[in-house]
């Protein structure tokens, strides 16, 4: 056996003995190659992936000229107003007493709901993220005007009345 | 007679050419990879539906971390001379050693007073820094200094001004960097965010699919 002789290598080998075979230096390199590529696959991903995105915000002036400030239509404007533990508190027209309340799951019906029922040129969405919003819920919020394609919003923030009732309701209804 | 005999062509391929290039190719990689510098800050943006890409060249970025602390970096390219147009601003007295270490740090969430030390704390001591943030109170607004700064050094170029925000950060906090904005003139921002996948049967969704196919029409 091949094996046995390599083991007993010393050993003085008669003239009947067969020859030890030589054991070949060639080493297989197949898996190296697979981990290679393995390696070279799983770089590619993870360097393309790294990149953030951006989305474009742009903020109007502030003003206080009554004629540079823009007028909304009462029949096309949505107010959302972003409160604590992701809570959104809505109201249509100029009409903060019949405020409701949705989540960011429902958000995106009532905008559509609003959209089918208004002539586009008046759809107007006021964004009005309070003091317990996070910027998540901003971000979220902008990110459904996109989605619906909504062509005119505005970020403003709340006035103290609104602030108050917010703060209120959320008092009543125990949100965190 | 005898027949010549068929040679058996071995199966064996040689596998070590196409080791050479799986390395070659590793290495390359590996070496031109850009890694993401160390933060001093974790931030975790939220994810929106935007597909552009974060501009990376003149890039002011102004990053507010959960805690609603606001840190600044810049862009190799501009730093230099913000640096040097708020230290003429504020009168600082800095040297050329002062201006090296700057452009080492990475980012600056440290009132202007304590500045000049905080960037000659060496970068792996840095880490463990319990940094305060920069002021961006209505009677100590730095932020806006820095911002102007910005603005005046990197005039005639086309500075790309980011947010980065952490999901959890407060809205307030981000109202009081845009208001530093604002009071700068500038009023165009990227908000730093993750890709996110358009949700199926919505408007964008239909319209991106348009144009992906009369783009490959």
């Amino acid at each position: 056996m091949a094996e046995m002789e390599v083991k007993s290598g010393g050993a003085k080998k008669g003239p009947g003995v067969k020859k030890g075979k030589k054991l070949s230096t060639r080493v297989d390199l197949t898996p190296m190659v697979d981990l290679g590529f393995l390696l070279i696959t799983f770089f590619i991903f993870t360097t393309t992936i790294a990149q953030s995105t951006a989305m474009n915000l742009n903020m109007p002036k502030d003003t206080d000229k009554p004629d540079e400030i823009n007028k909304v239509k009462e029949s096309g404007s949505l107010t959302l107003m972003l409160g604590k533990s992701n809570v959104i508190y809505y109201y249509f027209a100029n009409d903060p007493a019949k405020m409701q309340t949705t989540n960011y799951k429902d958000l995106r019906n009532l905008i559509l709901d609003k959209k089918k029922s208004t002539p586009a040129d008046d759809l107007f969405i006021i964004i009005k993220p309070d003091k317990d919003a996070t910027y998540k819920n901003a971000v979220d919020v902008l990110d459904e005007m996109t989605i619906n394609d909504i062509p005119r919003y505005a970020m403003v923030d709340p006035t103290a009345d609104e602030y108050n009732k917010i703060q209120q309701t959320e008092k009543a209804s125990g949100v965190q | 007679m005898g027949r010549a005999k068929v040679k058996r062509g071995s199966t064996h391929v040689d596998m070590t050419a196409m080791c050479d290039v799986a390395f070659l190719l590793l290495t390359f990689f590996i070496l031109t990879a850009q890694f993401k510098p160390s933060e001093a800050v974790e931030i975790a943006p939220p994810s929106s539906v935007s597909n552009k890409h974060a501009p990376q060249k003149d890039a002011f970025t102004v990053s507010i971390d959960k805690d609603n602390r606001v840190f600044i970096n810049m862009t190799d390219e501009i730093k230099g001379d913000v640096f040097d147009e708020l230290a003429s601003e504020r009168n600082f007295k800095v040297t050329p050693d002062d201006k090296k270490y700057f452009m080492m740090a990475g980012y600056v969430g440290v009132p202007l007073n304590q500045l000049l030390q905080y960037i000659r704390i060496p970068s792996e001591k840095a880490k463990n820094v319990q940094m305060p943030g920069v002021p961006d109170d209505s009677t100590n607004n730095e932020l806006q200094a820095w911002i102007n700064a910005a603005v005046t050094a990197g005039q005639g170029k086309k500075l790309n001004f980011l947010i980065k925000a952490d999901n959890a950060t407060k809205y307030p906090a981000f109202g009081k960097v845009i208001a530093a904005f604002k009071k700068n003139d500038i009023y165009k921002y990227n908000l730093v965010t993750n890709a996110e996948d358009v949700p199926k049967g919505t408007v964008l969704y239909d319209e991106n699919l348009k144009a992906q196919q009369s783009g490959k029409k």
